[in-house]
Parts: C-alpha cells; sequence; structure tokens
C-alpha cells in the first residue's frame, strides 16, 4: 500500500509499505530514522515511542498503516528548523539527564507527550508521564528534574505572551 | 595552584549529550552497510547436555544463507576466557547452559538466517543438571566443567581471608550473630543488547565495530581464535547503551562470530541479540550463599567476624574468580575487627553463567554483612546507625584484612550526613511504636559501606592516554578506557582542558579503537576516572610543558614566568599571545605537538594463598539510609525516599557524579524488591521485562544525595571512584527499613517476591 502521513511536519507519502509492516520498522529501514530505538519484543521497554497525533506510541506495537493521515514526531523533529536544540533536549543535557543515552530519545518523546497533555506537572506526575520508557543508568531523577524545569519555563513563557 | 576552571564545575555537560538527546548517535544497531548479512545464533534449550550430532551444511542449502560456523571453525575450538580459559566462542561437546551458542548462520535476511537456523541437525544427550551451588558441591554430582581448574570437582576457585584467629574472640563474646543470608543473581539490563559488526579487510584482516566495555581485550581474543596477530583484528567501539559490567564475555563471543563469517564470506556481518536471547545468552550478577558470625562486646564494640561464602557462578567462570575475591575482602564490611577469617568457594552449576556485574561481588557481600550488623544492634538493643557510628573504619584504623587505613577516610562523616538529612532518629522511634493494627507500615533502614578502589590484587592496574594538536589547532585525546555511559569521555575532557588550559570544547576525545588508542587493561573496577584520569593528567602535563617551551620562546621570556589568561598565554613584557599562535610558534620550532602517558596504582601486594596483605591502593566509602511503606494486605514495598553520601575523593563531573548515584540507586532497589534472575533447574524463568522487571520512574524514590570531599593524594586532583560502589548500600539499606516496617528481619532478595510478608 502507499502510505501517506505527516512526519516530522512534512507530509509524506512511502510506497510499498506492508499490511503487517510495524511503525518501527517503517521508520528505521525505510525511513532511516534512526533516533527511535529497539529495547525489546515485548512493549514493555518503552525506547522505540514516538508521538503519533501527540499521543505517545510505542512504534513497536503499531501497524505502520495505522498513522495513515496522522501526524508522527520523532526524535528528529524536535529540532529547530536551523539545528536548535529544543527546550526539553537543552534541558536533558544541561540537568545531566543523559548518560548511555539508548533512552534518550524515547524520554524525550514521553516528556513532550505529558506537557502537551498535562503543562504544569508535579513531580510525580512527570514520573508516571515517563513510567512507560524504561531507564537502567540515571535512576530518572535528573530526568525529572529536567522536565520539570522546563515545564516552568513554558509556563513563564506562557505568563509572558499575557 | 590557579582556581580550577573544570574540576568539579557544578555547570559542565556531559560532551556526547547533543548526539545523544538529537537522536544522532549510532549505537551498533543503526549501523549498516551495503552488503551486510545477518547473522543468527542457534542457541541451547537445555541446561546440560551434550552434543551428539551437529551439522551445518543442510543451512547452506536455504536460499539466502551464505554461511555457517559451529566450534570447529575457530582456533582450539574457540576456547578463551579470562582469567579462567573455559568458555567457547560457539559450544563444543557439551552445552552448559540455556541460552549458550551452538552455530550461527550468516544470510541475507532476517528470514533466510531464521530458516538456516531451523535446517540446522543438531541432537542433545541431556545430562543431569546442577541446579544450585550447595548440590554443586556434592560428591556424586555430575561435572559442569570437562575439566576441573581446582581438580575439585566443580569447584571453581577458592578464596580467604586470615586475619589473626576470631575463634577465640568468638566463642566467648557477650553477643554473637550467626546467620546466613541469599542473594539471588541479577541481570544487568540495559536497554541496548549485545551486538556486533564484521567487516573484512582487503589485508585479509578484519575491523570489529562492537558494544564491548574492552575493545583491547576484545581485540585480543577475537585475534586469538581466528588465529590472526593481534593487529589483524581491529576493535571500535561505538556508542554504547549501557554496559553495568555486562558487556565483556558475551560480546566478545559474540564478535568472534561475526568476525569469523566476515572472512568466511568476505561480507560484512552483523548479529544483534533479541532481548530474549540476551537474557539468556548473557552473564549474571553472581547469586551467593553468606554465612556470617560477628561477636561484640556487651557495649557494643566488635570483636571479631567468620565469613563463608558460596558462590554460584554458572557454566562459566568468566570474572566470577575476580569479582569472589573482591566479595571475600569486603565480607565483613567496613568495621573495626580483631581478627576475621573470610573463606570463598565459587562453584559451577547450570544457572546461566555468572560475571562482572557493578558492585562486583561487594554488592551481595555488603548486603549480607549490612543485614547482619542490623541484627547484631538490635539484640544488644542498640540503634543501628549509632552502632556503625562507634564500629565504623576512621582513619588510622585497620580494614577487616589488617591494611592500615591513612587517609581519605570519610565513612563517619557519610553516616552523620545520612542520619541528620533523613530526621533518623526521630522516624526510627517513631516507627518503633506503630500500633500493631496498622496496615500500613513505615520503617527506615541504613547501610554503609567500603570498596576497594581499582583491580587491587585483581591485576596491574594502568591505563594509558594520547593526545595531539592538530592541523586546525583543535585536540584529539585518546585514552584505553571506554564510555558506555557512565561519562568518562567528559572526565577525560575535563582533565585534560583544566591542565592545557583550554576550553573544553577545543578537545575532541576518538571513539575508541585498537589502532588509535593504546592498551589500558579492561574498562572495569570504576577505575576510569582514577586510572584513566591521571594517565590524561600526566599526558597532558607533557603536552603542556611542549606548548610552554614555546611559548617562553615566543614570549622572549622563561616557563616560570608565563601566566595564563584563559587559553593566552602571558608573559612579563610582551603583549598576550593566543593558544593558536602559541601551537604554530612550536611547529615553526620543529616541535612535535603530541604526548602519550601512562599511569599506574600504587604498588599493592595480596598474598592469594594466605589471604594476607594489601587488597587495595585505598577505599571509597558511603552510607545510605531508606525510608520504605510496607502494605502488610498485599506485600506491596514502596520505597519513600533515600539518602546517599558518599566518598569518592574529589568530585570531578559534579552532575555525571550524581547521576552514577541516582543510577546506582536504582538498581540497588531493583536488587532488594523487584529482580532476582531466577532458574529452575537450570531453566530461566524470566526472558523479558514483563516478567523480569527493572525499577520504572513510579518505583523509584526522590533520592537527595551528596558526596563528602576527602582528598586522595595519588588521584587526579584528589579524585577516587565512584561508579559501582554508589550502588552497594541500598539494598541492604531498603532491606533494613522493611525488617522495621514489618516487625520480622529478613535474610534474601527480592522482598516483593509475591509473598506477603
Amino acid at each position: 500500500m502507499r502510505l501517506t502521513f505527516t512526519l516530522n511536519g512534512e507530509d509524506i507519502a512511502v510506497d510499498d509499505v506492508s499490511e503487517d509492516m510495524l511503525l518501527i520498522d517503517l521508520l528505521r529501514e525505510k525511513l532511516g530514522l534512526m533516533g527511535t530505538k529497539r529495547g525489546c519484543e515485548s512493549g514493555t521497554c518503552g525506547v522505540c515511542s514516538v508521538l503519533v497525533d501527540d499521543r505517545l506510541t510505542r512504534a513497536c506495537r503499531t501497524p505502520a498503516a495505522k498513522v495513515m493521515g496522522r501526524t508522527v514526531t520523532t526524535i528528529e523533529g524536535l529540532r529547530g528548523p536551523d539545528g536548535t536544540l529544543s527546550d526539553l533536549q537543552a534541558s536533558f543535557l544541561a540537568r545531566g539527564a543523559v548518560q548511555c543515552g539508548y533512552c534518550t530519545p524515547a524520554m524525550v518523546i514521553a516528556a513532550e507527550a505529558l506537557l502537551r497533555r498535562t503543562p504544569r506537572p508535579t513531580r510525580a506526575q512527570i514520573r508516571a508521564g515517563i513510567s512507560s520508557v524504561l531507564c537502567r543508568c540515571t535512576g530518572y531523577q535528573q530526568i525529572v528534574d529536567a522536565i520539570e524545569l522546563v515545564a516552568e519555563q513554558r509556563a513563564a513563557n506562557r505568563e509572558g505572551l499575557r | 595552584m590557579n582556581k580550577l576552571m573544570y574540576v568539579g564545575n557544578p555547570d559542565l555537560r556531559n560532551v556526547d549529550g547533543i548526539e545523544k538527546v538529537t537522536g544522532e548517535a549510532r549505537y551498533v544497531g543503526d549501523m549498516s552497510v551495503p552488503g551486510m548479512l545477518v547473522a543468527k545464533a542457534l542457541r541451547s534449550p537445555l541446561p546440560h547436555a551434550r552434543i551428539t550430532a551437529l551439522d551445518v551444511s543442510p543451512a547452506l542449502s536455504v536460499p539466502g544463507v551464505v554461511s555457517a560456523i559451529t566450534h570447529m571453525d575457530f582456533v582450539d575450538h574457540g576456547n578463551f576466557g579470562w582469567p579462567t580459559k573455559d568458555a567457547y566462542i560457539l559450544a563444543y561437546r557439551k552445552v552448559r547452559h540455556v541460552g549458550e551458542p551452538v552455530a550461527v548462520v550468516a544470510a541475507e535476511t532476517e528470514l533466510a538466517a531464521e530458516a538456516g537456523l531451523a535446517a540446522i541437525i543438531v541432537a542433545y544427550d541431556a545430562l543431569p543438571v546442577v541446579s544450585s551451588a550447595a548440590q554443586a558441591l556434592d560428591p556424586g554430582a555430575p561435572l559442569v566443567p570437562e575439566v576441573s581448574p581446582t581438580g575439585e570437582g566443580n569447584l571453581c576457585v577458592r578464596h580467604i581471608v586470615r586475619n589473626s584467629d576470631p575463634g577465640p574472640l568468638l566463642n566467648n563474646a557477650p553477643a554473637v550473630l550467626d546467620a546466613t543470608y541469599t542473594m539471588p543473581h541479577q541481570e544487568h539490563a540495559y536497554l541496548e543488547t549485545e551486538g556486533a559488526l564484521a567487516i573484512p579487510e582487503p589485508d585479509g584482516g578484519v575491523t570489529v565495530y562492537a558494544n564491548n566495555q574492552s575493545p583491547h581485550i576484545n581485540r585480543d581474543t577475537t585475534a586469538q581464535v581466528l588465529g590472526l596477530p593481534p593487529e589483524g583484528v581491529r576493535v571500535i567501539q561505538p556508542p554504547v547503551g549501557g554496559a553495568f559490567g555486562g558487556k565483556d564475555d558475551v560480546v566478545y563471543q559474540t564478535s568472534a562470530q561475526v568476525a569469523k563469517l566476515a572472512l568466511l564470506t568476505g561480507r560484512p556481518v552483523r548479529l544483534l541479540l533479541t532481548r530474549a536471547e540476551s537474557m539468556a545468552a548473557s552473564y549474571k550478577r553472581q547469586a551467593a550463599q553468606i554465612h556470617l558470625t560477628l561477636g561484640a562486646e556487651a557495649n557494643g564494640t566488635l570483636r571479631a567476624a567468620r565469613a563463608e561464602l558460596l558462590i554460584d557462578n554458572g557454566a562459566y567462570a568468566a570474572a566470577t574468580p575476580l569479582a569472589s575475591w573482591r566479595a571475600t575482602v569486603h565480607a565483613a564490611g567496613a568495621y573495626r575487627y580483631q581478627a576475621v577469617h573470610v573463606d570463598t568457594r565459587a562453584v559451577y552449576t547450570n544457572n546461566g553463567y555468572s560475571g562482572a556485574f557493578r558492585g562486583f561481588g561487594n554488592v551481595q557481600a555488603a548486603a549480607a554483612v549490612e543485614l547482619a550488623i542490623d541484627e547484631l544492634a538490635e539484640r544488644l538493643g542498640r540503634d543501628p546507625l549509632a552502632f556503625r557510628l562507634q564500629n565504623c573504619l576512621r582513619p588510622g584504623d585497620h580494614t577487616m584484612t589488617g591494611a592500615e587505613l591513612d587517609e581519605s577516610v570519610g565513612l563517619a562523616a557519610c553516616l552523620e550526613w545520612v542520619r541528620d538529612r533523613s530526621n533518623w532518629t526521630d522516624k526510627r522511634a517513631e516507627y518503633a511504636t506503630q500500633p500493631t493494627g496498622v496496615e500500613r507500615r513505615r520503617g527506615i533502614g541504613v547501610a554503609c559501606y567500603f570498596h576497594g578502589t581499582g583491580l587491587g590484587g585483581e591485576g596491574v592496574d594502568y591505563a594509558t592516554a594520547t593526545l595531539k594538536v592538530e592541523a586546525d589547532h583543535s585536540i584529539t585525546l585518546t585514552s584505553g578506557l571506554t564510555d558506555f555511559g557512565q561519562g568518562s569521555r567528559t572526565v577525560f575532557t575535563l582533565l585534560a582542558a583544566e591542565v592545557l588550559g583550554v576550553a573544553m570544547e577545543r578537545i575532541r576525545v576518538l571513539r575508541p579503537d585498537t589502532q588509535t588508542a593504546l592498551e589500558s587493561g579492561p574498562t572495569v573496577a570504576s577505575r576510569a576516572s582514577l586510572v584513566g584520569g591521571n594517565a590524561v593528567r600526566l599526558t597532558a602535563a607533557k603536552l603542556m610543558q611542549t606548548l610552554e617551551l614555546a611559548a617562553a620562546d615566543l614570549l622572549g621570556c622563561t616557563r616560570e614566568h608565563l601566566v595564563r589568561d584563559g587559553e593566552r598565554f602571558i608573559g612579563p613584557d610582551e603583549e598576550p599571545v593566543t593558544f593558536d599562535d602559541v601551537v604554530d610558534h612550536a611547529q615553526a620550532l620543529g616541535l612535535q605537538l603530541s604526548a602519550q602517558g601512562r599511569w599506574q596504582i600504587p604498588h599493592i601486594e595480596w598474598d592469594f594463598e594466605h589471604g594476607m596483605g594489601i587488597p587495595y591502593a585505598t577505599y571509597v566509602f558511603g552510607a545510605q539510609v531508606a525510608e520504605v511503606e510496607v502494605d502488610l494486605h498485599s506485600g506491596r514495598t514502596r520505597v519513600q525516599k533515600i539518602w546517599a553520601a558518599h566518598d569518592a575523593g574529589t568530585i570531578l563531573f559534579p552532575k555525571g557524579a550524581l547521576g552514577q548515584m541516582y543510577g546506582g540507586i536504582a538498581q540497588g532497589l531493583g536488587y532488594a524488591l523487584m529482580e532476582g534472575f531466577a532458574f529452575e533447574n537450570g531453566i530461566p524463568q524470566a526472558l523479558d521485562f514483563d516478567r523480569y522487571r527493572i525499577p520504572r520512574a513510579t518505583d523509584v524514590p526522590e533520592i537527595e544525595g551528596t558526596y563528602i570531599q576527602t582528598v586522595y593524594p595519588h588521584g587526579p586532583y584528589g579524585a577516587k571512584n565512584l561508579a559501582e560502589p554508589v550502588m552497594v548500600g541500598t539494598a541492604p539499606a531498603i532491606a533494613n527499613a522493611y525488617s522495621q516496617a514489618i516487625g520480622r528481619r529478613v535474610r534474601s532478595f527480592p522482598l516483593n517476591s509475591g509473598r506477603t510478608p
């Protein structure tokens, strides 16, 4: 089938997408977007998480055909057009939230999903919001710090605009 | 000394951070090259069996299959392993654990590789299974190794400590605790599974991209089993998605397999383990049964200790002979004793296999002794934290092996910090008087620890680094020690920048590559910052001397008169010159702007036969307090908060150091509460993250942590080490809190095992 959807802000069409192709294989093997990782085969680790219409979605559990006509955002889509880091990416870096980096793309995506849904989360809500993505390195604390900081920054920016 | 620019600067960021937050970092699983074949391994479904038939030729008739290998394709059947050479790249004669690789197929596609595996003719004759360490020592037990390394059946290794005679001191001690503690296996559960990509080279050699910890050891192992000289194999380490001690032996196996297939086919070959394969085929933290006898005076002063450790190393030794030695020389904990004896046996079983895992034997040893110290304090009617402060090691004391501590001992300060920050005294008293009817019960617990620095008696502890100023005035740095997430590339960069007085951005750490980096031993034992860091510091000092000669010449003064202003050099009279000017002038003078340096840890000596000596050059120390809530009805335990203090000398990279602490604590929490990798009759009981649960963000509490900064005179700017020991205190602190909450002592992990307390 021919699959049309919006990927990282661009309308694209992909030919020869089979019925049983998974979103992760579409992104990694067909489109070469390697920021979305593989970590398990059981949909448990969450390192393949992407946004589908603002919803946190495991690409290893989602048929590619399901994103027809929808909007998909991967880690590659979060940087500004000039290559600047997104506020979350910069905050992860500044707060020491990155160690081996393998879960980092999915964590940043999970944080983005959370803040779109819950702009001013408590630390407990941040933990719940990223709990579908496993990290074995960081103990999560600096990840929570990084997300909390961005929530505050975004709120301050909204105040400033008012 | 001038004010430090980078050492200890809280604003420092991970030098690899940008490529990781953007998703641009290319791990081995993200690499593919044209013409690349996919390799898949046939693995043993049985824990112990003789291989009665093995024929891979039918696989070669499967469309898409290009090659297939077995033990016969390697020199000496692919026999490898250090310090005990008992393992095989592919199973030889027997399989000894579930998941052991037997054959590997390379094919055009994954489906073809799977079909090739299915076509292999293999037959097994099942052998009786050794399913526990205790059973392994039965005189009639089946023999797991083909040749016993000790000549004593399944006994893999024995270690002892003999420090005076604890017998008489224990016999008439006013208070004695005698108890046995059972610690389970633990899975590393790095989120990136093991993998390697091999590319054959025109000269008959092979290049391997592998997510290993120690590329030089991988090179030597792979070259040896391929029958190539070491320079015939080049190992490059891409970014590694977590390791924690777990990516050595199993990745060497994988690397040798793909290297052989690449040489046979003349094409690139990649093998990535699935999660289930990784869980079955990778080595684990050793399970251990630890029998402790501790004796104390009525006033609480510890007298003597005796420990017997029985360690399950599974089917192959891997790093267990070394890890079990570390457990042995830490078994009585960070306390003053008059006498200590320890007897450790590590034995072969068919429970997977075990090797290096963060903490390296001390996680199990410290957990047991910290539960025991709590029990002894309770018997004496003492507060467990005050009891530890009464007996803990301080400057001038002797450790359990008799080694004198002279400097950099911050243990008491760590205990005091966690006591004060956690409001220990009030909470301990409050939770001791909870009404019996309350279903949700709270407890607070403490543990403290010491951890020998570097390899100690395990081997020669050195590292080497190089620095080179490039044509564009940037500086390239190599180290034989590597970064798999713990931050050593950032530490090396900041140390070089500090000594050279340049911006960190000027320095680029090359990818670990056996062709450019110099051999430095394995990246283990939390030794990168201390040993690798000192090598970088010395290398930078050498390069600095050359730069200063050029600067002095340019400014018409002596080296001693040079002053720095940022990167610029200033002489007594002249205008300041830039770093680039100095580099250009050095080149005009014909000076070579590159350097290499080596550093080795101060001499230590351990007599393995007599169990005496100095096991380590120095120690790091720490203490943790955990507060828990236990639901008596469901049995569910939640850790409410953890306070942690660790003495690692000077802290070089503060955000990275705190990240190591938080991450280590989360792994310790998993070990205490939920992990416990179980085998039933040699069969692993969990091969996915649904059944083997590791902590999620909602399982880990807020952590309040600090570093108590002492100064270790031999360390780079006074630094010691931290990556492993920061997890050592967590599990026993949680278990001690749990014991207070439920009003009963526990002696095994995991606590959340589905049973109600």
